[in-house]
């Protein structure tokens, strides 16, 4: 499934939820913020919060700052 | 001008109690390690950390992980990297779905070459976040006036820049400050350009509420010690600002000692 990842064409081979696709990105367990088509998945919903061909996807999380 | 009287001597931002009046942040380490080990050593309640785009996450670089840990501590993130107001409510927003915190540092500085917050934006983001709820904490340049209207809108604390961030250049807007100072019924929260921990007690003998530093412990020789060192001044400035300095003056009338020559004096 192509889906734009953080501004770039990524193409997704788990997409069943957004769980999944984290985990295939080699992030899973790691605290990250994960906004779909601009709106925030809680991580209460994101085992359940399924994707669809061309949604974007951001994820953020914390890194050293002043 | 008093803002806490107490006898612990905490102070209380957005209705938070803290003992410790020296906030630490985590940038420029050379690893997570050393910049734990210095909020540790800082005695730091308040820690700042920034959000960033992720696409995999090495170990070692897991920052949330070792500082969520630590007992004590409160995450705020700030907005670094927003351009403008919208960016900063957007950071804002992200950043405390991820620390769970309602603390956030504004912080909006377009202009590399300097890192000067802006004055307008930073107001407009300011607005917006107290109404939702947010304890703003903004990044400000030192101004009295803008001081007022960030108060006014709903801001938890000011934060007035000692100098350019990452410049070392101490407390170059200490006039500035004092204004401030004269005014404010929040927090003054003296953050940026601070180089020794003597800067940091001058901060707090003025008066201000506590200080913020970074680059002074992450980029010092030693960074560990450098906290600690930071944690001792920012007690020796507070206490002296509480004990009163003695007045100012100058000249023979305010000598210790007596001033009878040495063996010519009457004996006692």
């Amino acid at each position: 499934m192509n889906l734009i990842v953080n501004g770039e064409a990524y193409e997704a081979k788990q997409h069943e939820s957004v769980t999944a696709l984290i985990e295939e990105m080699g992030i899973g367990g790691r605290p990250v913020v994960v906004v779909l088509n601009d709106e925030v998945i809680p991580v209460s919903s994101r085992s359940t919060c399924g994707l669809r061909e061309g949604d974007r996807v951001e994820l953020f999380r914390l890194v050293g700052g002043g | 001008m008093e803002r806490q009287g107490n006898v612990l001597d905490e102070w209380i931002v957005g209705g938070h109690r803290f003992s410790s009046r020296l906030l630490m942040g985590t940038g420029k380490y050379q690893d997570a390690e050393t910049m734990v080990g210095a909020v540790l050593a800082s005695g730091a309640q308040i820690v700042t950390v920034a959000l960033r785009r992720v696409g995999r996450i090495p170990r070692e670089d897991d920052m949330l992980g070792p500082l969520g840990e630590l007992k004590g501590v409160t995450l705020m993130p700030n907005t670094s990297g927003a351009r403008n107001a919208s960016e900063a409510i957007r950071a804002a927003r992200l950043g405390r779905e991820l620390c769970g915190s309602p603390f956030v540092k504004v912080e909006i500085h377009p202009n590399p070459h300097h890192l000067m917050p802006d004055p307008i934006e930073t107001f407009e983001a300011a607005k917006v976040l107290a109404a939702e709820g947010f304890l703003v904490m903004p990044y400000m340049p030192a101004d009295p006036v803008l001081a007022k209207r960030l108060e006014d809108v709903g801001c938890a604390s000011l934060m007035p820049l000692g100098s350019a961030i990452g410049s070392g250049r101490g407390l170059a807007t200490a006039e500035m400050l004092r204004l401030i100072l004269r005014d404010a019924r929040i927090p003054v929260i003296v953050d940026a350009g601070l180089r020794s921990p003597s800067e940091a007690a001058a901060a707090l003998e003025m008066g201000c509420d506590a200080v913020l530093v970074n680059s002074a412990v992450a980029a010092s020789g030693a960074p560990i010690a450098m906290a600690a060192a930071f944690a001792q001044a920012v007690t020796a400035g507070r206490n002296a600002h509480r004990a009163g300095l003695m007045p100012q003056g100058g000249g023979a009338s305010l000598a210790t000692s007596p001033l009878t020559a040495f063996l010519s004096g009457e004996a006692p």
